[in-house]
């Protein structure tokens, strides 16, 4: 069999012989057969179509592409045009596990690079190869993995690492092939009448990546060996990803205690301290054993159980103080698989109180009143919105939930779908009621697999309970609601692209008007919110406008929800009223900057936003002062820089970013972006000329403003503000001289007189820069270096330095 | 209806209509590259961008819809200089040369490669109608001439030049031998048609200096011969593209289109002889020279192609041996006019985009060869592609 491989630079298509075996065929065949009954036959099901075949072959053979054309209405163009513009979709075999290397900004500022270069040095990827030798492994750099609290982070297969070094990579790879790939859950089992206690383990992805499945398994052997009658509860995202796993403990006497950073061996000594176990004999020997360990270790004197309470939720408390829940009310608390517990605390309230009123046009006006305005990033008023769509004649109607929230350093999105599905559904239905829609779809990004289970799950428990169907709540008003898994392209975020993904054509904007609430999905009025849109209006309806508009200021109400990532001390999730200025979230929040660093910037709205410095932190945050400050909104990304940042470099990145997710439709967002990223990639290398910082400015402006949609019409936004903020920096690259010592083309590294001759810098140079001299000085040899900052990690006294080439 | 200004023009328009539309009733001409009539709107180029000076925005008028209030102007200079910005934003990834060396050198501008193309296709008696019609007072100017053509010509980096020279002058004299029989025979009308092309050639003198100064890989001793010498009457357009640095396997893709040559003659003695030369011509040069939208819209915005190729879109060529389409992908703009146009058929695929962004390309389907697609819709997608990327082996908006 062939496979055609298309070469993107040559435009040229070249005949490669793959290894499949006789009879490959026939399996490729029945197997798009199963496909396409599966997910119908219509054009508009192209993606979900191509999503299940590379499911099952891991990459789509252009047999199978040929077969979905013959036996469906999909034609060969359109399978090209959509298989090959989603990031998605391979065409080549891949190796057998994928090595996921996180781009996003916390990850990028934190050395993503790096360790992209480290797995494909360690794997030995030739050149021009992208799966090791033995075809065990494929490295793919993604946009964001929305983990950025535990920056820098790499995904193989469905198996998440933090904080990932360099150094680390061939443990990880250890660690991956020696683990089972089995997911552990709470069983039924543990769904006791009355436990003696409840245990709430955080189940997002942040804290997955963390090690709470481990914990979790641990939990579970813990309580099975001392037969320990307690409810072990897995909640959604807490929102202080940096210090996961995190265990909460509610005993049965009203005893409330947290615990951050949990290992595997603390477990059952923490579980113990607050919950006696039930048999006597188990008893005694937890007791022995307890005692035993007080004499044979001082451990237990450090361990966490023995800090007090007051101090050990110290940080919890501050990370939480100034925040405001609304959208991600009842987080740490809330199960998220669990509708009952939803309603419990008052879940569908709001649904139920809409429905009584009868009256859509009182819904809509109590949003327009309320001053809420779309979160996605571009800020308009979502009960405009709301009116216009109902205002439109005919049905069907449909109302999108824009979860493809792509940005990198934002996870806000996909946090509020794993922890809190019930409460976007409900916010969906109070939206469809409003506006006079029948159908429903959450467009969730394929990266985020555990927030389209969780929506899945709760889709079908609302459809149990009667929130779905038909007659809900016994009026006559219909809904039905599907998911639609985005295939890895930023640009769908922008609605107009979403809707023709939807179509199942490529995700190219188109100009508006006609807005899609008027013209939309299949030529019919849809409604795009954001996933954090819909997540407040339960709340909104359930406390009133009056209650909503206290919080916020101006034009700006309510509160926004942050993902707080980067150089900050304590990363995460938040909620914060707007209004609060940059300083309070990452001096009174984030506990200032890691590592003792100089607070430099902070980056807010990802690749459309800008870097506002340091001396401007007492900026409000709302939607005007950040447009009035040349950054934005954006979806939310809150990423913190410290003065070893570039700001060409981040720049750089974010462009790059842009330019590789446009759509390609316009000139200027498809050749000027990528103009401009010549020029910022050679000043990065001080190749440029200082007059070339004013031919940078100027497409700025003109990639502005010629461009089609939000995308090219903000990818210039990291320029024009580093520009405005920070010229300085981009004229001493001109002259060859980084000041964050950053930039590789411009930085060498040295060892100093501190060197102690230990020898571990020449063991862990992957290129044999450094020669073997045991209780000498060492030395780098420049030719050779290919600075992966390896020896600086492990050196020991801080012996290896980074200099200027130039200065 | 919705009232409107456009250039302080009070108008009055139905609400769906274009500012494209509208401004060609106002009598006033807004360029485009993109956009056809009664085609889906892509709004891609943005060279019809115009402004809202109501609402301080840049609007694309192919596709923007007029809104009541709007105050549109098309003629500003920030707008001029977002245009002008557009077209050298697609020059910047155009590799393409508008005209080739042979032609560009050529003191009398003659037009090489369509000769050389007319003759490898068989067509003698266009071909030599051709010859004729660029005759200036009646004289080849090639019997005194030194070759220029000869020594420009790219042929002669894989193995030696093609022979342009004795070419023409075998023709020349085969004419000349023809008109004497003719004269003999009484016969004496010349074509109307081609009386018109020779007065459009003599038209307007070309700016030599502008044409040769594009190509990088002539010697700098030519280029001032050939920009001193006087008289260059072929070529009227000021504007060129250039392809920058060309690559060794580029040129060997150029050879793609040298079909069944094998023989090499030096000396010229027949049609036969003239005919297997000429088939070694890689037509490096562009079919739609004349009619080019992009071109026409760089001399009209006063644009000079440096040559500084952002994006090195590669010189391929892709050849339908089915129905003679050639694809010059380094030619094409991605206005995606060809796919919107054209059916695509399960039973015959069309031309569709593959990759994203930056990457993105005009392609066969993955599932389809080239040869399989447009069995019958070559011809439509040729007429609508706004540079010479479309095109039969004899020329770009004719039919074979």
């Amino acid at each position: 069999m062939h496979i055609r491989k298309l070469n993107t630079t040559t435009g040229n298509t070249e005949n490669n012989t793959c290894n499949c075996q006789p009879g490959d065929t026939d399996k490729i065949i029945s197997l798009v057969e199963e496909v396409v009954a599966l997910e119908g036959r219509g054009k508009d099901r192209v993606i979900p179509i191509l999503q299940g075949v590379q499911k099952r072959l891991s990459y789509l053979p252009s047999e199978a592409l040929r077969h979905i054309c013959r036996i469906s209405d999909i034609t060969p163009g359109q399978i090209s045009e959509v298989s090959t513009f989603y990031s998605q979709f391979h065409h080549l075999p891949t190796g057998k596990h994928i090595i996921k290397i996180c781009s996003g900004t916390a990850c990028h500022v934190k050395g993503s690079q790096l360790i992209s270069d480290s797995f494909r040095r360690v794997l030995n990827f030739g050149e021009g190869r992208n799966s090791s030798p033995d075809n065990l492994f494929s490295v793919e750099e993604v946009a964001c993995l929305g983990c950025c609290t535990l920056a820098p982070v790499v995904q193989i297969d469905d198996k998440t690492y933090g904080h990932v070094k360099p150094t680390l990579t061939e443990n990880i790879l250890r660690d991956f092939l020696s683990s089972g790939q089995e997911i552990i859950q709470p069983d039924d089992k543990m769904d006791l009448a009355d436990p003696d206690a409840e245990i709430r383990i955080g189940l997002g992805s942040c804290c997955i990546a963390g090690g709470s499945r481990n914990i979790l398994s641990r939990l579970m052997e813990v309580t099975e060996s001392f037969d320990l009658r307690i409810k072990i509860k897995p909640v959604g995202c807490v929102g202080v990803c940096n210090q996961t796993p995190l265990l909460e403990i509610v005993a049965g006497n009203g005893e409330h205690a947290r615990y951050t950073n949990v290992t595997q061996d603390q477990v059952e000594e923490i579980v113990l301290r607050h919950i006696v176990p039930g048999s006597l004999a188990k008893r005694i020997r937890y007791r022995i054993n307890d005692l035993a360990d007080t004499f044979l270790s001082d451990y237990l004197l450090k361990s966490p159980v023995n800090i007090p309470g007051e101090e050990r939720e110290k940080y919890l408390n501050n990370f939480t103080r100034k925040q405001v829940r609304l959208a991600t009310m009842h987080c740490g608390i809330l199960s998220p698989d669990s509708i009952d517990e939803y309603m419990m605390l008052g879940g569908f309230d709001a649904l139920k109180k809409t429905i009584q009123s009868g009256d859509p046009q009182q819904i809509t006006d109590i949003i327009i009143k309320s001053g809420l305005r779309g979160r996605g990033g571009a800020g308009f008023p979502a009960g405009e919105k709301w009116r216009i769509a109902a205002n439109e004649p005919g049905q069907p109607k449909y109302v999108v939930c824009n979860g493809d929230e792509g940005d990198p350093g934002a996870f806000m999105d996909r946090m509020l779908l794993e922890s809190f599905p019930c409460r976007i559904i409900e916010g969906m239905l109070i939206a469809a009621y409003a506006t006079g829609a029948s159908k429903g779809i959450f467009y969730i990004r394929a990266e985020y697999p555990l927030a389209v289970e969780r929506i899945r799950n709760a889709l079908k428990y609302c459809h149990e309970k009667g929130f779905l169907g038909k007659n809900i709540l016994g009026s006559d008003f219909s809904f039905s609601a599907e998911i639609f898994e985005g295939a890895g392209a930023f640009v769908c975020g922008e609605e107009t692209a979403l809707i023709t993904s939807l179509e199942g054509r490529r995700g190219t904007p188109h100009l508006r008007p006609p807005f899609p609430v008027v013209r939309g999905y299949m030529k019919r009025p849809t409604l795009v919110n954001n996933v954090e849109t819909l997540a407040v209006v339960p709340w909104i309806i359930n406390n009133g406008a009056e209650a909503f508009r206290r919080t916020g200021t101006g034009k700006s109400r309510g509160t926004k929800v942050f993902a707080l990532a980067g150089k900050t001390a304590r990363g995460g999730l938040i909620e914060v009223p707007m209004g609060i200025t940059i300083r309070e979230i990452i001096g009174d929040i984030g506990e200032g900057v890691a590592d003792g660093r100089k607070f430099k910037a902070v980056q807010i709205g990802g690749p459309s936003g800008g870097c506002i410095p340091a001396s401007m932190a007492d900026t409000p945050v709302d939607y005007e002062e950040l447009n009035r400050m040349g950054a934005m909104m954006g979806s939310g990304g809150l990423v913190v820089l410290d003065d070893t940042d570039c700001m060409v470099d981040v720049a750089k990145y974010f462009l790059s970013f842009t330019h590789r997710q446009s759509c390609g439709k316009c000139t200027f967002c498809r050749v000027g972006t990528k103009q401009m990223l010549d020029i910022i990639t050679r000043l990065s290398e001080g190749q440029a000329d200082i007059k070339e910082i004013d031919e940078l400015e100027k497409l700025s402006f003109y990639v502005k403003n010629g461009s089609l949609c939000g995308l090219g019409k903000t990818a210039p936004n990291p320029v024009i503000t580093g520009l405005k903020y920070f010229r300085e920096e981009y004229e001493a690259h001109a002259s060859g001289v980084c000041p964050a010592k950053k930039c590789r083309g411009l930085i060498s590294y040295v060892i100093t007189d501190k060197c102690t001759g230990c020898t571990k810098c020449f063991q862990e140079c992957p290129v044999n820069a450094i020669g073997f001299r045991p209780y000498e000085k060492h030395e780098i040899n420049q030719e050779l270096c290919t600075k992966c900052d390896n020896c600086r990690i492990v050196c020991p006294e801080n012996a290896v330095e980074i200099i200027g080439t130039n200065d | 209806m919705i009232k409107i200004r456009i250039n302080n023009i009070e108008m009055e328009a139905a609400a769906g209509e274009t500012i494209l539309s509208l401004a060609r009733r106002a009598g006033i001409s807004i360029p485009t590259l993109c956009h056809m009539d009664g085609v889906e709107h892509y709004t891609s180029c943005m060279v019809c961008m115009v402004r809202d000076n109501a609402t301080n925005s840049y609007l694309p008028s192919c596709t923007a819809l007029v809104s009541e209030g709007m105050d549109i102007d098309t003629s500003g200079e920030e707008l001029v200089s977002i245009r002008k910005k557009a077209v050298e934003l697609l020059l910047s990834e155009h590799r393409a040369e508008c005209e080739a060396p042979c032609r560009v050198v050529c003191p009398a501008g003659y037009n090489i490669p369509l000769m050389n193309r007319l003759l490898a296709s068989g067509e003698y008696d266009k071909a030599s109608e051709l010859v004729m019609s660029e005759l200036d007072s009646r004289e080849l100017r090639c019997l005194s001439c030194r070759g220029y053509c000869e020594n420009a010509c790219r042929r002669k980096k894989i193995d030696r030049q093609l022979s342009i020279r004795n070419i023409r002058i075998f023709i020349y004299q085969n004419l000349n031998l023809q008109e004497k029989q003719d004269q003999s025979a009484g016969v004496q009308e010349q074509p109307a048609e081609l009386q018109d092309q020779s007065a459009g050639v003599q038209e307007q003198p070309a700016e030599l200096q502008d044409q040769s100064a594009g190509l990088q890989e002539q010697p700098a001793e030519l280029q001032d011969q050939s920009a001193g010498l006087p008289g260059n009457t072929g070529l009227k357009r000021t504007f060129s593209s250039r392809t920058g640095r060309i690559g060794e396997d580029e040129l060997k893709e150029w050879l793609k289109e040298c079909k069944g040559a094998e023989k090499r003659f030096e000396n010229i003695t027949d049609f036969h002889s003239a005919g297997e030369e000429a088939k070694n011509c890689m037509h490096c040069d562009c079919r739609a020279s004349e009619d080019c939208r992009l071109r026409d819209l760089a001399q009209e915005l006063g644009i000079r192609d440096r040559g500084r190729k952002v994006i090195n879109a590669p010189l391929t060529k892709k050849i339908n041996h089915r129905t003679g389409l050639i694809f010059e992908h380094a030619k094409c703009i991605k206005c995606g006019l060809c796919v919107r146009v054209c059916k695509d058929k399960k039973e015959e695929p069309g031309l569709c985009f593959i990759n994203r962004g930056f990457e993105s390309l005009i392609s066969e389907p993955l599932t389809a060869e080239f040869d399989d697609i447009l069995t019958t819709q070559a011809d439509l997608c040729i007429s609508v592609c706004p540079t010479g990327a479309l095109s039969y082996f004899t020329g770009h908006n004719k039919t074979r």
